[in-house]
């Protein structure tokens, strides 16, 4: 089942001149590994991909398009005036949406940056069609391969390597298959839980029981102990911020703990110490932040961790997207609260977070109040390496002859081409590197200065 | 896209895990002992033609092994030829076609009126009748569906093993996904009508089968190919996939043609039609499929093209070498792969038969051909020791066990269908998993003793220092369990 150079597609990819030359010698900073260093070492990688084609003109709003307006005339994001319900302005061109909050101090200080119309090199309406290409990184492709990240990963420690790659809630996600080993561990709370290993009576059966020196046998005692201690550090993660907690509420006089009927404290004290707590990361966590909170912590402490997986879904507006607020808005909502945590714990000088979906959604709203499937979508880049504050590459607006098909945002940049710029800055790759990691991939110079050369 | 040395690494790492997965386990005992050549064989037997022994089937198989298995080559024939003992709460999924399909069609109109009535007010929707369950039947049929997987692949009463587990293989060699929302209603009527019936019959009849059903024509696309807008997946994967194989000769310009002999082969929602010939649609030209000339003649082009390629010994090849890795090992001998291939050839795909060499084959039964349990098969034995499914909540922990685990019923994506060798799924925490869900399973179970003689020595005496509630669950959880 693995890919064959021969096969008729690859033929005829190849005819029509996509893979007609090795992506970019010439033009692109090449750059080769530091003497003495790992492969990996120079930074870490976060993906978090937006399963169901997330709505990139309600998450980064081309307020100043009128076609915007005309396009959108119940759903759009009302262009920012510093007033609740508005989008939050970026720059002449873009504003976020106000559920994005969370954000926008990212960009002022300059971390924060997007490639706003990104996306496969062609159409492809079907979900699960679009994102496992988008996970291959091989466009067109339906058979099986290896995903992008897995081929990253085996850079650092072959196949038999320890995992180099982590990816929390899903249980083999495309992009993380392959010969590479990686570690895995479920959504949620579950992750904290050590299930049966956690009887002492069961799990020292099961370890007599796995005593052997066959692979099967030391298989099981490595899972047994890399789920323990996963499981251990995230739980004592959480005892931990209960204790900052309630050590900060027991500080307080009594009045001050004291909470209005609609749930606001009482006094500026319990204001500044609500706030403190929620700086700390302390409220419990749900949804993405959990996950963000448990691949920080174990990307912290396991430092031969250097990439890391996580995934959000519900983004499949058809119908009652809504707009300032609404069902997308608190998706949004969810998604900033992840990436704020995610900037949190990967904020070292060679970290990168990037955001992805699998394509955009009509520029138009449809029939019901919500949006279809379509092409072109933002893609969005977090890190110290970042040079944010402002956005990359193309973009030709709404006008309807600049729309792909007459609907749809254009892709005009190969994903590949936003992540070949992140994996040579972050880790140095070399361009066969890159060309097994991501196939077919041409250097796009129109995105070179989105991130600081090694 | 890997490189050779990165697919060599990956076999070598494959081949290096099955030598050592040799351990104690399930080795054939003297006398003195107990298990003995006959109980491994018979364990072997039992997991790998069906999914695991059963009291009866146990005590079967050790009387003779190889007898034992060529009877249930013929015994799972007979059951495909009958229809299926599906309890009423499931019958919807086996209604007949065109009643699925008109009541398919029914709820997408009552979804897009509900669309047109839509508010953007979330509360004024969820008020709005039928509003939120506006999938209801399509959700049921899915779940009914898998549902009726684990009924059959756990309970003998219920589904033939065999005919469960040659159901399984077929479904995954054409793969469908649930989670297409076209495919979701029609999976559990693919599964009874295309796969059950031909899972040991002719290899042709069976691939047209799936060419005509909705399950199939929606998921690959067909259903919206046509001569003005070719759609040239379905012809693409029917030669990559389910036929010839990648790198066996043909060309773009082959999928194309192909892509053009099917057109007009479509699905007809609106007057409940699960499969129709669309004349209108279909692409009147002459074609050539590998140097072979297609006049037209509607339907009839399609037919012939499907049973022509059927009947190729890169097919032959390609299916004996599938049925080897499935039921033999990860790597299987290419002698056992020749002498599969040669038999479907001369019978003309005769599934039967090819089955029929396949257990007659020593390679079947050497010990040296090891395989590791898939997810699917570690919760179908589970639930067989366990003496099949009791209540719902086995059917709602096992599916989610197999989610969980990576292998959720019916949901694999891409047409190339789950792999199944240990380095897929022999996964360090995945195992820990297994054992959480062999101790939740063992609670509500009378300790399966009959296993005991099958268990290697080490493993039943570690396991016979605990109390009754414990052991059960760790028979489940042990090596031994995890090999078929």
């Amino acid at each position: 089942m693995h890919p064959d150079l021969f096969s008729p597609r690859r033929r005829s990819l190849l005819q029509m001149g996509a893979l007609s030359a090795l992506p970019w010698g010439s033009g692109a900073w090449a750059q080769a590994l530091a003497p003495g260093k790992t492969p990996l070492d120079g930074g870490r990688l976060v993906v978090v991909m937006l399963r169901g084609a997330c709505d990139g003109l309600s998450a980064l709003v081309p307020y100043a398009d009128r076609d915007y307006y005309a396009l959108r005339p119940n759903i759009a994001i009302a262009a920012p005036d510093g007033s609740a319900q508005t989008a939050l302005r970026l720059d002449n061109t873009f504003a976020l949406h106000p559920a994005l909050g969370p954000l926008l101090p990212m960009w002022q200080q300059g971390v924060l940056g997007f490639v706003p119309a990104a996306g496969l090199p062609a159409p492809n309406r079907s979900h699960f069609d679009a994102q496992y290409q988008m996970e291959i990184a091989q466009p067109g492709r339906t058979s099986s391969a290896p995903g992008w990240l897995n081929q990253v990963a085996g850079l650092r420690a072959g196949a038999r390597g320890p995992a180099a790659a982590l990816g929390v809630g899903e249980a083999n996600p495309a992009i993380l298959g392959g010969p590479a080993s990686v570690k895995l561990i479920p959504r949620g709370q579950a992750a904290e839980r050590t299930g049966v290993l956690a009887n002492d009576k069961t799990r020292q059966a099961l370890l007599d029981l796995y005593a052997g020196d066959d692979s099967l046998s030391q298989a099981f005692r490595q899972g047994a102990g890399s789920r323990m201690q996963s499981a251990q550090e995230l739980s004592s993660e959480k005892t931990a911020a209960d204790v900052r907690r309630k050590a900060m509420a027991g500080d307080m006089p009594m009045a001050a703990r004291q909470l209005d009927r609609d749930g606001t404290p009482a006094g500026a004290q319990a204001q500044s110490a609500q706030m403190l707590a929620a700086s700390n990361g302390a409220p419990d966590p749900v949804g993405l932040q959990l996950d963000a909170q448990h691949l920080g912590t174990l990307m912290r402490n396991d430092r031969g961790l250097r990439l890391g997986f996580l995934s959000a879904g519900g983004w499949d507006t058809h119908a009652n997207q809504g707009a300032a607020t609404g069902q997308l808005a608190n998706n949004l909502g969810n998604l900033a609260r992840g990436v704020a945590q995610l900037r949190r714990d990967f904020s070292e000088p060679g970290d990168v977070i990037v955001v992805m979906s699998e394509f955009g959604r009509t520029t138009a709203e449809n029939g019901t109040r919500g949006t279809d499937h379509g092409f072109g979508n933002a893609m969005w880049l977090i890190g110290n390496r970042v040079n944010g504050g402002r956005w990359y590459g193309q973009w030709t607006g709404l006008a309807h002859g600049n729309l792909n098909e007459g609907r749809d945002l254009p892709a005009h940049h190969d994903y590949r081409a936003v992540l070949a710029q992140l994996l040579r800055s972050t880790f140095a790759l070399s361009d066969a590197q890159l060309s097994a990691a991501l196939p077919g991939v041409n250097w796009d110079r129109r995105l070179d200065g989105l991130l600081a050369k090694t | 896209m890997p490189t050779a040395t990165t697919v060599n690494r990956l076999l070598a790492w494959t081949l290096a895990g099955l030598t050592s997965l040799g351990s104690p386990a399930l080795r054939a005992q003297t006398d003195t002992g107990a298990p003995s050549a006959n109980t491994a064989a018979a364990w072997r037997a039992t997991s790998r033609l069906g999914y695991a022994p059963t009291p009866a089937s146990a005590q079967a198989a050790q009387a003779g092994p190889r007898a034992w298995a060529l009877q249930q080559i013929e015994a799972a024939y007979a059951a495909s030829q009958r229809t299926p003992l599906l309890p009423a709460e499931l019958a919807r999924i086996n209604a007949p076609l065109n009643d699925i399909v008109r009541d398919f069609h029914a709820e997408r109109e009552a979804r897009k009126t509900l669309r047109v009535q839509a508010s953007p007010d979330a509360t004024a929707r969820a008020a709005l009748p039928g509003a939120g369950g506006a999938e209801v039947f399509s959700r049921d049929m899915a779940q009914s569906a898998a549902a009726w997987r684990l009924m059959a692949c756990s309970d003998p009463t219920v589904e033939d093993p065999l005919l469960a587990r040659m159901t399984e293989f077929w479904f995954n060699h054409l793969n469908v996904f649930a989670g297409k929302g076209t495919v979701r209603p029609f999976v559990g009527h693919y599964v009874l009508n295309v796969i059950r019936p031909h899972a040991l019959g002719r290899f042709e009849d069976l691939l047209l089968a799936s060419a005509q059903h909705p399950a199939m024509l929606f998921y690959l696309d067909q259903a919206q190919s046509n001569s003005r807008g070719l759609n040239e997946n379905y012809a693409r994967e029917l030669m990559e996939l389910h036929t010839l194989g990648v790198n066996s000769g043909y060309m773009q310009a082959d999928v194309r043609e192909l892509a053009r002999i099917l057109t007009g082969w479509t699905v007809n929602l609106k007057d409940g039609e699960g499969f129709r010939f669309a004349e209108r649609l279909h692409d009147r030209g002459d074609k050539t499929l590998l140097g072979r000339n297609y006049p037209p003649e509607g339907m009839a082009e399609g037919e012939d093209a499907i049973r022509f390629l059927a009947r190729q010994p890169a097919t032959a090849r390609r299916i004996a070498t599938r049925l080897a890795s499935f039921f033999v090992a990860d790597q299987p001998p290419p002698a056992l792969v020749d002498r599969l291939s040669k038999t479907f050839l001369a019978t003309q795909g005769d599934i039967r038969a090819v089955m029929r060499t396949l257990v007659s084959a020593p390679e079947f039964w050497a010990a040296g051909n090891q395989l590791f349990k898939t997810p699917m098969d570690f919760a179908c034995s589970a639930l067989t020791a366990a003496g099949g499914v009791k209540e719902r909540r086995e059917i709602v922990q096992t599916l989610g066990f197999l989610a969980q685990a990576g292998q959720p019923m019916h949901g694999w994506q891409t047409p190339d269908g789950y792999k199944t060798d240990a380095a897929t799924w022999l996964a360090p925490e995945a195992l820990t998993r297994r054992a959480d869900h062999a101790m939740g399973l063992a609670q509500r179970m009378a300790e399966p003793a009959y296993l005991n003689v099958f268990l290697s020595g080490p493993t039943r005496e570690r396991i016979d220092r605990e109390a009754a509630p414990l052991r059960t669950g760790l028979m489940l959880a042990s090596p031994d369990f995890m090999r078929k």
